[in-house]
C-alpha cells in the first residue's frame, strides 16, 4: 500500500476534528450556547468559559460547537439534496442522450448564471430570510455541478465493453445505470461532494453573515462574525474564533476532496 | 572546438552517461547511434548545458578551451543559439503553437544579436530560403499547425541556425517524419554543415540515416560510448558485440539473411531489452544480453581498447 | 469562425432570455401575491388593490413579463416601491461603485495570481513553491468577509492607516480611493488564491511540452520563456477560471459592500430586501445575472483570440 497523500491525511484529521466537535455538541456543550448572562458579558477566557463570553455573556466555546453542528447540517442537507437531484439528472441525460441530454445540459448552464448568493437573495426577498432558504439556495447551485460531473463520468462508462455487453444482453438502460454506471461514477461523485461540502460551508457562513441564513438565536459562525464586526473596537478577539473555525472546516473538506481525487484518479494528481 | 573528457552524468538511480569523451571540430559530422536509454540524448544535453538539475555532472566539458563543466545557466544562455544549437525529434510539438513561425525564428536573433524587427525579418526570410521553405514571405506569418511535419522540421532547423551556431545537434531529427521527407531533411543537414563549416552531431537509431549524414560515428549503450571510428568502417566491420548485434538487427533489403534452403530467416535480434538505469550492471553494461559474455563482464568495467576504443573485455582479449 | 461566433451569440442571448424567465418566475409566481409580500399580512384591502394597480399585477402574467423585459431593454426597471424613484436611477447612482470594485479587484487578482502562479511553477518542488502553495491553499478556505474584518482590525482599528468603512463620495477622489483600498484587497486576495493555483498547474503542464525545451535551447532566459512562451500557452485554463471568478467577484462585491458599508448595488440589494422592494430586487438580481452570463460569453470569445488553432476549428 502506497503512503496516502499528505493533503488527504491532513484533510481527514481536520474533518474528523470538525465533525467530531459537531457530533459532540449534540449531546454535550460546556454551557447552553444560547444562555444569556448579561453580567458576565465580554468575559475573559477562564476555567469556566474557555474562550470567554460574548456581548450577551454567552459562552464562546459552546456557541462555536453548536455553530459547527449547524454548519455541518446545512452543508450536508444542501449537498445531499442538490447532489442527488444533480446526479439523477446527469445519469438521465447520459442514459437517454439526444435532445434530453442537450436540454439537461443547457439547464445546467443556466444554473451557473446564478451564484448561490443571488438565489438566496431572491428567496429572501420573497419569503423573508431563513436558514431553509439558505439551504435551498446552496442546494440549487449544486444541481448543475453534480449533473455535469455525473454526465461526464457516466458517458465514459457507457462506452466500456462490459456496458456494451450488458446492452447486447438486452438489459434495459435503467438496470444498467443502477448496476454498472452508478457504482462506477461513485468515486467521482464522492470527490465532488467532498469539495462542494467545503464550498457549502463557506456559502452558509457568508449567507448567515449577511443575515440571509441562520436567524437568532441559532448559532452560526457567519452570524457570530457579523455580530463581532460591530464590536471590533470593544472586543476584537470575538472576530477571530469563528473565522478560524470556518477556515479549519473549509480547509479540511477541501484538502480531503483533493486527496480523494489524487487517490482515485492518479492521472489528475500528476499535474499537482 | 568542443571537447568532452570523461564526462559522467549521475542520477540517484544511476549513471546516465559514464565517462564519455568526444571532440568536435568545425565542420565535423559525427553520428551518435544507440537505442533509447543509451545516453545519446544525455550526451546532447551536456553539449547544450541542459542536463537536468537532479543530475550531477563530473569530468570536463570545454568550448575552445574554456571549461564549461560547472557553468551557470546564464553562461549557457549566451552559448546556446550562438555557439551550439539543437533540433529535436518531434517537430509537431517543438514549436510554440501560439506564435507565428517567423516570430519564433526571429526571437533568438532579436534577443542575442539585438537585430531590429525588419533586419530579423529579412534574416528569417533568407534562412527559410536556405533550409528550403518555399514562399518564405507568406510562411512567416503561418502558425505551426498550418505547416506539414517536414516544413515544421525545416522551421526548427532555421531556428537553430538563427544565430549562426558552430555546432548543430540534431536529436532524432527524422524519426517522426515520412521516409522520403526524412531523406531530404538528412541531406539538408549535411548540406548546411558543409556550406557553413558547421559541426553536426547527428543522433539517431537509424543506421542508414547516420551512414548518409556523417563521416564519424560513436556507438552508445547504457551510457557508454562502446565503439567509435569512421562511419563507413564501423558500419562495414563492427568490433564491439553490441555494434555487431545492432547491424545484424538492421532490416536490409539487399541482405535478407536466408537459411540453407534459400528461404528467409527471421531477422536476428539482440536478446532482452535495455535495462533501466538502476538495474544496469556495474561492469560492461551490455552484459546479460551479450553473446560472448564472460564472468568478469558484469562486474569489471571494460576500458576502451584498440583503434575503435571498443569497451569490451572480449575485444581486449582478441576474441571478438 | 463566423459560424462559431453566431452560435455562441445565439446561445448567449438564449441564456439571457432563460435567466430573465427564471428571475421573473421566482419573483412573481413563487410569492403568490407580490403585493401581499410587499405590504405584509396586515395591509388593508384598499392598499393592496392600489399597489396591484401600481405594479400592474392585474394584467396577465405573460403581459407583465414582456412588459418587464421591454422596459428593461430600454433601461426602465419600473418604480422602486420603497424609494419612490425609478429603479434605473437607483442603479445608475450606485453602478460606478460596484463596477470600480469589481474591475479593480479583478486587475489586482490577475496581478497577484499570475505572478505568484508563475513564480511557484518556476520553483517547482522547491521551498518557494511549497510556501506559496500552502498560503494559497489557506487562502481558498478564508471567507472574504472574515479577511475583510481582519484587514479592518489591522489597518483601520490598530494602525489607523485606512478608514474602516463608509464612503466619502467621488467628489473627494483621494479619500474615495483610500476607502476602496481595503475592500479591493480583500476581494482580490481571496480570488487570487484559486487563480494562482490554476496558473501554477497550467504553467507546469506547459513547461513539460517540447517547445519550452526548444525555447531553452535557443538560449532564451527562464524569465522570458516563462512570460512569453509558457504563460500565453497556459492561458486557456486560466481564462476559464477568470471568467468564473469574475462572476464570483461581482457577487463578492455584494458581500464586501456590506462589510465596508459602501453605497453600491450590493448595499442596495440588502436595503431592498429589508424593505420588501420586489421590483428593485428583481432588477438587481437580473443585472448581476447578466454580468455573470456576459463574463462567460466574453471568455468564450477570448479563447479564439488566444489560440489560433481554435480559430481554424471554430
Amino acid at each position: 500500500m502506497k503512503s496516502l497523500p499528505a493533503n488527504f491525511v491532513i484533510g481527514a484529521v481536520l474533518v474528523a476534528l470538525v465533525v467530531g466537535v459537531a457530533g459532540l455538541s449534540l449531546i454535550w456543550t460546556p454551557h447552553d450556547p444560547t444562555a444569556l448572562n448579561i453580567r458576565g458579558k465580554f468575559g475573559d477566557p477562564s476555567a469556566v468559559n474557555w474562550l470567554g463570553t460574548d456581548q450577551l455573556g454567552r459562552d464562546i466555546v459552546s456557541q462555536l460547537m453548536a455553530a459547527a453542528r449547524n454548519s455541518m447540517t446545512v452543508a450536508l442537507v444542501a449537498v445531499l439534496l442538490g447532489g442527488s437531484i444533480g446526479v439523477a439528472l446527469g445519469l438521465l441525460a447520459s442514459a437517454i442522450g439526444g435532445w434530453i441530454e442537450d436540454g439537461v445540459m443547457r439547464l445546467a448552464d443556466l444554473g451557473f448564471a446564478f451564484p448561490a448568493l443571488l438565489f438566496a437573495i431572491m428567496l429572501a426577498a420573497v419569503f423573508g430570510p431563513s436558514l431553509t432558504n439558505a439551504v435551498l439556495a446552496i442546494a440549487f447551485i449544486n444541481i448543475p455541478i453534480f449533473a455535469r460531473v455525473a454526465r461526464a463520468s457516466a458517458n465514459q462508462i457507457w462506452t466500456r465493453e462490459y456496458v456494451l455487453a450488458a446492452r447486447a444482453a438486452g438489459m434495459n438502460k435503467f438496470t444498467i445505470t443502477r448496476d454498472h454506471i452508478l457504482p462506477n461514477i461513485a468515486a467521482a461523485v464522492i470527490v465532488q461532494a467532498t469539495i462542494e461540502f467545503a464550498v457549502a460551508i463557506l456559502a452558509e457562513a457568508a449567507l448567515s453573515y449577511l443575515g440571509l441564513g441562520a436567524q437568532p438565536p441559532a448559532s452560526s459562525w457567519g452570524r457570530m462574525l457579523s455580530e463581532a464586526q460591530t464590536l471590533m473596537y470593544l472586543a476584537p478577539e470575538l472576530a477571530f474564533y469563528p473565522g478560524f473555525c470556518i477556515v479549519i472546516a473549509v480547509l479540511g473538506f477541501g484538502l480531503l476532496g483533493d486527496g480523494l481525487r489524487d487517490i482515485t484518479d492518479p492521472r489528475l494528481a500528476r499535474a499537482r | 572546438m568542443f571537447e568532452m573528457v570523461d564526462v559522467t552524468v549521475r542520477f540517484n538511480a544511476g549513471e546516465a552517461l559514464r565517462g564519455a569523451s568526444l571532440r568536435i571540430a568545425p565542420g565535423d559530422r559525427i553520428g551518435i547511434v544507440g537505442e533509447s536509454g543509451s545516453g545519446k540524448s544525455m550526451l546532447a544535453a551536456c553539449l547544450m548545458g541542459m542536463v537536468p538539475d537532479a543530475a550531477k555532472l563530473s569530468g570536463s566539458l570545454s568550448i575552445d578551451g574554456t571549461d564549461m563543466t560547472g557553468a551557470a545557466e546564464a553562461t549557457w544562455q549566451a552559448i546556446r543559439a550562438r555557439r551550439t544549437a539543437m533540433i529535436f525529434q518531434e517537430p509537431m510539438s517543438a514549436l510554440n503553437p501560439l506564435r507565428r513561425v517567423g516570430d519564433t525564428v526571429a526571437e533568438p536573433m532579436r534577443v542575442h544579436l539585438g537585430l531590429s524587427k525588419s533586419d530579423a525579418r529579412n534574416r528569417v526570410i533568407a534562412l527559410f530560403e536556405e533550409v528550403g521553405i518555399p514562399d518564405p514571405v507568406s510562411r512567416l506569418r503561418m502558425f505551426p499547425h498550418e505547416l506539414s511535419g517536414g516544413q515544421r522540421q525545416r522551421v526548427l532547423i532555421a531556428l537553430a541556425l538563427a544565430c549562426d551556431p558552430e555546432l548543430l545537434i540534431a536529436d532524432e531529427p527524422t524519426t517522426a517524419l515520412d521516409a522520403n521527407v526524412a531523406l531530404k531533411i538528412t541531406d539538408l543537414l549535411v548540406h548546411l554543415s558543409q556550406s557553413r563549416n558547421m559541426a553536426l552531431v547527428f543522433i539517431s537509431h537509424d543506421l542508414a540515416a547516420v551512414a548518409r549524414a556523417t563521416t564519424d560515428i560513436a556507438v552508445m549503450y547504457g551510457g557508454d560510448i562502446v565503439e567509435r571510428g569512421l562511419t563507413a568502417e564501423v558500419l562495414a566491420d563492427p568490433v564491439h558485440p553490441y555494434t555487431q548485434g545492432l547491424l545484424a538487427a538492421r532490416p536490409d533489403p539487399q541482405a535478407i539473411p536466408r537459411d540453407a534452403n534459400g528461404s528467409r530467416r527471421r531477422l536476428p535480434t539482440i536478446p532482452g531489452t535495455v535495462p533501466p538505469l538502476y538495474a544496469m550492471a556495474q561492469g560492461c553494461r551490455f552484459s546479460g544480453r551479450c553473446s560472448v559474455e564472460r564472468e568478469e563482464c558484469a562486474s569489471v568495467k571494460p576500458m576502451p581498447v584498440g583503434p575503435r576504443h571498443a569497451t569490451c573485455h572480449a575485444v581486449k582479449r582478441g576474441e571478438a | 469562425m463566423m459560424y462559431f461566433l453566431i452560435r455562441r451569440t445565439v446561445g448567449f442571448i438564449a441564456t439571457l432570455i432563460a435567466v430573465s424567465i427564471v428571475v421573473f418566475a421566482v419573483m412573481n409566481i413563487l410569492p403568490g401575491d407580490p403585493a401581499l409580500t410587499i405590504l405584509g399580512m396586515d395591509a388593508t384591502d384598499d392598499a393592496l388593490a392600489a399597489l396591484r394597480e401600481d405594479l400592474g399585477l392585474n394584467e396577465p402574467l405573460l403581459a407583465r413579463y414582456f412588459g418587464w423585459v421591454a422596459g428593461a431593454l430600454t433601461g426602465d426597471f419600473g418604480l422602486s416601491h420603497s424609494f419612490r424613484v425609478p429603479v434605473s436611477e437607483l442603479i445608475s447612482e450606485r453602478l460606478a461603485m460596484t463596477i470600480s470594485l469589481a474591475v479593480a479587484g479583478m486587475l489586482l487578482t490577475l496581478l497577484i495570481a499570475l505572478s505568484v502562479g508563475i513564480y511557484a511553477a518556476s520553483r517547482h518542488g522547491k521551498a518557494g513553491d511549497w510556501v506559496t502553495m500552502f498560503i494559497s491553499q489557506l487562502g481558498i478556505a478564508v471567507p472574504a468577509f472574515w479577511l475583510s474584518i481582519l484587514l479592518v482590525l489591522l489597518f483601520a482599528v490598530n494602525l489607523r492607516w485606512l478608514p474602516p468603512g463608509g464612503f466619502p463620495g467621488w467628489s473627494e477622489p483621494v479619500a474615495a480611493m483610500r476607502s476602496l483600498i481595503l475592500p479591493t484587497v480583500a476581494l482580490a486576495l481571496v480570488q487570487s488564491a484559486v487563480l494562482a493555483r490554476v496558473t501554477r498547474s497550467s504553467a507546469l503542464e506547459v513547461m513539460r511540452q517540447d517547445f519550452t525545451r526548444t525555447a531553452r535551447a535557443s538560449g532564451l532566459s527562464q524569465r522570458r520563456i516563462l512570460w512569453r512562451h509558457v504563460l500565453p500557452n497556459a492561458l486557456v485554463p486560466i481564462v476559464t477560471i477568470v471568467g468564473m471568478q469574475f462572476a464570483a467577484l461581482v457577487t463578492g462585491t455584494i458581500v464586501i459592500e456590506n462589510v465596508f458599508y459602501l453605497p453600491g448595488l450590493g448595499r442596495l440589494i440588502f436595503q431592498s430586501i429589508a424593505n420588501r422592494d420586489l421590483p428593485t430586487v428583481q432588477a438587481l438580481v437580473m443585472l448581476f445575472a447578466i454580468i455573470v452570463v456576459t463574463a462567460n460569453f466574453v471568455v468564450d470569445l477570448l479563447y479564439v483570440l488566444i489560440d489560433p488553432r481554435l480559430k481554424a476549428r471554430a
